[in-house]
């Protein structure tokens, strides 16, 4: 058994492809519909064979209260690494990413915190403590 | 052998693209021997559509202003819409939205039979295999209606099949789009 996805739920797919590929650099992975259903993942360009990340079309009343409420509370929906943090946070910040937070030193890591224009707030680290 | 094994899809036609700036609307015609109450019933009726629509529904969607579950079928996780009925002006005219789709059905009685046409914008990408599985479910309904039942052949059974696979294909070349092959 592998994790070999998970999943986001975004509230427009066809505008959080552009976000997850153009403003974060993701590669398009699986792109399949039936009717309405629409099943659509992204990977890293870095690990294109890794974990893809599903990007879920947000249609359930209860999964659409959770996603505005932990956006409410600035709490991120995802999180991801990256070697080179403030790198990512110029480059994304260049292709119009918003931040919520810029690279900021906590505990063990460096965080910034971006919304993902979909409902979502997405987390990027930057891992200090094994270096 | 089976109804299903010794069924071959006709060639892609009678389906075009309306295109209003980014909005495609796909627009499939077909003629149908069947009366426009039998269609209708066909479209509207949940043991009916059981039996041939790429959806199962939970209650009758010929009655305007209804709320109708639709779900799915063979979807990986299950995607279940509910829809109003906006409009359902029997035996001529019936729409409303599928998870997104606004679908429009029109039936005009030509000859002893009718001709149908589905209006239903469907994303650009998808726009061929939404039309290749249309026709596999045209073709159903119409034996089913013939009383000559072939099978629902939606979802994974549709994609399977080396028929639906032609049609794709065809409707790509006939749309000019890029044909796009779904995983196995």
């Amino acid at each position: 058994m592998k994790i070999k996805v998970t999943s986001i739920y975004v509230d427009d797919q066809d505008k959080a492809l552009r976000f997850y590929t153009e403003v974060l650099g993701f590669s398009r992975k699986n792109d399949f519909s039936q009717g309405p259903y629409r099943w659509l993942t992204v990977a890293s360009p870095e690990d294109p064979n890794g974990t893809e990340l599903q990007l879920a079309l947000n249609s359930n009343p209860a999964a659409k209260a959770y996603q505005q409420a932990i956006f409410e509370q600035g709490q991120p929906a995802a999180m991801f690494f990256t070697d080179d943090i403030k790198a990512d946070y110029e480059r994304i910040k260049a292709h119009g990413g918003e931040f919520t937070m810029p690279p900021t030193d906590v505990t063990a890591s460096i965080i910034a915190m971006v919304k993902d224009t979909c409902g979502n707030i997405i987390q990027l680290t930057q891992l200090t403590w094994n270096r | 052998m089976s109804e299903r094994a010794q069924y071959t899809p006709g060639p892609a036609s009678g389906a075009h693209i309306e295109k209003d700036g980014d909005k495609w609307t796909l627009v499939i015609v077909r003629e149908l021997r069947h009366s426009s109450e039998k269609v209708w019933q066909a479209l509207t009726d949940p043991a009916h559509l059981h039996e041939w629509a790429p959806f199962d529904a939970d209650g009758n969607l010929g009655v305007a202003g209804s709320t109708v579950k639709l779900t799915t079928v063979g979807a990986p996780t299950p995607r279940v819409s509910e829809t109003k009925v906006t409009r359902a002006d029997a035996p001529r005219l019936l729409e409303y939205n599928w998870g997104g789709f606004d679908m429009r059905w029109e039936l005009e009685p030509l000859g002893s039979g009718t001709r149908m046409t589905l209006w239903t914008n469907i994303g650009h990408r998808f726009i061929a295999m939404g039309a290749a599985g249309w026709h596999i479910c045209f073709d159903v309904m119409d034996r089913l209606l013939g009383g000559n039942p072939l099978g629902r052949t939606v979802g994974p059974d549709a994609v399977k099949y080396g028929g639906w696979q032609k049609l794709n294909e065809e409707y790509s070349e006939l749309f000019g789009v890029e044909t796009l092959k779904p995983p196995l």
